[in-house]
């Protein structure tokens, strides 16, 4: 019981954290496309081609590594929890 | 107001530390004595400083708790300051379970057994490291919960608190990414939104000008001219 409840809430408080991390890492690939842009083309902020090539970037991003590497949110404090079972209990 | 904003931040400060205090593991340079098992009322709000290692334990209003009594080097700060002074201290021996604090202790047993092989005399004393966590208070009967004993070949022994470390950069890492996170928000979802709500304001005062003129003007029509 206390097992379910912890994987509950573990569940539970690591997707809240997947979802900000997302949206945070994504928010920040969209604002260098932005500026890797307006480098480009100075003055540019409204054309069609900005959206185009905003968009682009952003699709490119949705099946790249970092987005996948996001996941490790999960991985990583399983890893940590069964990591810490072992040592308290083994020693 | 400073002076109250001020003093409540004293005051979460405080708890939030008394927390950390509880819940981190701390070492302390001990002989152990004894170990003992003692049955132990639980029904009154203490229960909070003693473990809840399963379901039914949570429950029950006494049981059975195993104890480890020891001699214990003290020292100041947390353990960083050695003293030459000896001391007493009892630690129970409880099963965290899968609940708070997030030990994941379910060798009680085989502690005790540990604990009981390095019982020594003070003749021929044999010193461990006991790692724990918890606060001993004489009134309210509370014990630190014991978490790992480790035997040492001496007294003088220099004890590094990897946890701890890693968990005060980890909290610090935390803190920064989260402040990062905030600020994108801030600047990609909420300014945004206050430009496009200022615009719409600007708007909206412009037109009430603009027919305030224009009933001004119609109001003016039946004053007639203006007196000088």
């Amino acid at each position: 019981m206390g097992l379910i409840r912890l994987v509950a809430f573990g569940f539970l408080v690591l997707s809240v954290m997947y979802l900000a991390i997302s949206w945070y890492s994504r928010s920040v690939r969209r604002e260098k496309l932005e500026e890797s842009w307006l480098q480009d083309h100075p003055g540019d902020t409204e054309s069609e081609a900005r959206a185009a090539y905003i968009r682009d970037g952003m699709i490119k991003y949705e099946s790249g590594l970092r987005k996948k590497l996001i996941l490790l949110v999960y991985v990583i404090p399983i890893v940590a929890a069964l990591a810490l079972l072992f040592i308290i209990n083994a020693y | 107001m400073r002076k109250l904003r001020i003093t409540l931040l004293a005051v979460l400060a405080v708890i939030l530390g008394a927390f950390l205090q509880y819940t981190l593991p701390q070492h302390d340079v001990v002989r152990i004595v004894n170990t003992y098992q003692e049955r132990q009322d639980l029904n009154d709000w203490t229960r909070i400083f003693w473990a809840t290692p399963d379901n039914q334990a949570a429950e029950l209003i006494n049981r059975d708790v195993q104890f480890i009594q020891t001699v214990k080097k003290k020292s100041w700060l947390f353990g960083f300051i050695r003293r030459d002074a000896e001391g007493v201290m009892v630690y129970r021996n409880e099963d965290t379970g899968w609940s708070w604090p997030p030990y994941l202790k379910f060798d009680t047993a085989s502690l005790q057994t540990e604990a009981d092989d390095l019982r020594s005399t003070p003749e021929a004393p044999k010193w461990a490291v006991m790692t724990h966590y918890g606060w001993r208070n004489e009134l309210l009967s509370t014990f630190p919960n014991a978490v790992a004993i480790r035997p040492i070949a001496g007294p003088d022994v220099t004890i590094i608190p990897w946890f701890n470390i890693f968990f005060f950069v980890f909290v610090i890492v935390a803190w920064l990414f989260l402040r990062a996170m905030w600020r994108q928000f801030r600047q990609r979802s909420i300014d945004p939104l206050l430009e496009k709500g200022e615009d719409a304001f600007d708007q909206v005062e412009n037109s009430a000008e603009r027919a305030r003129g224009r009933i001004g003007r119609w109001l003016d029509s039946w004053r007639g001219p203006k007196k000088k």
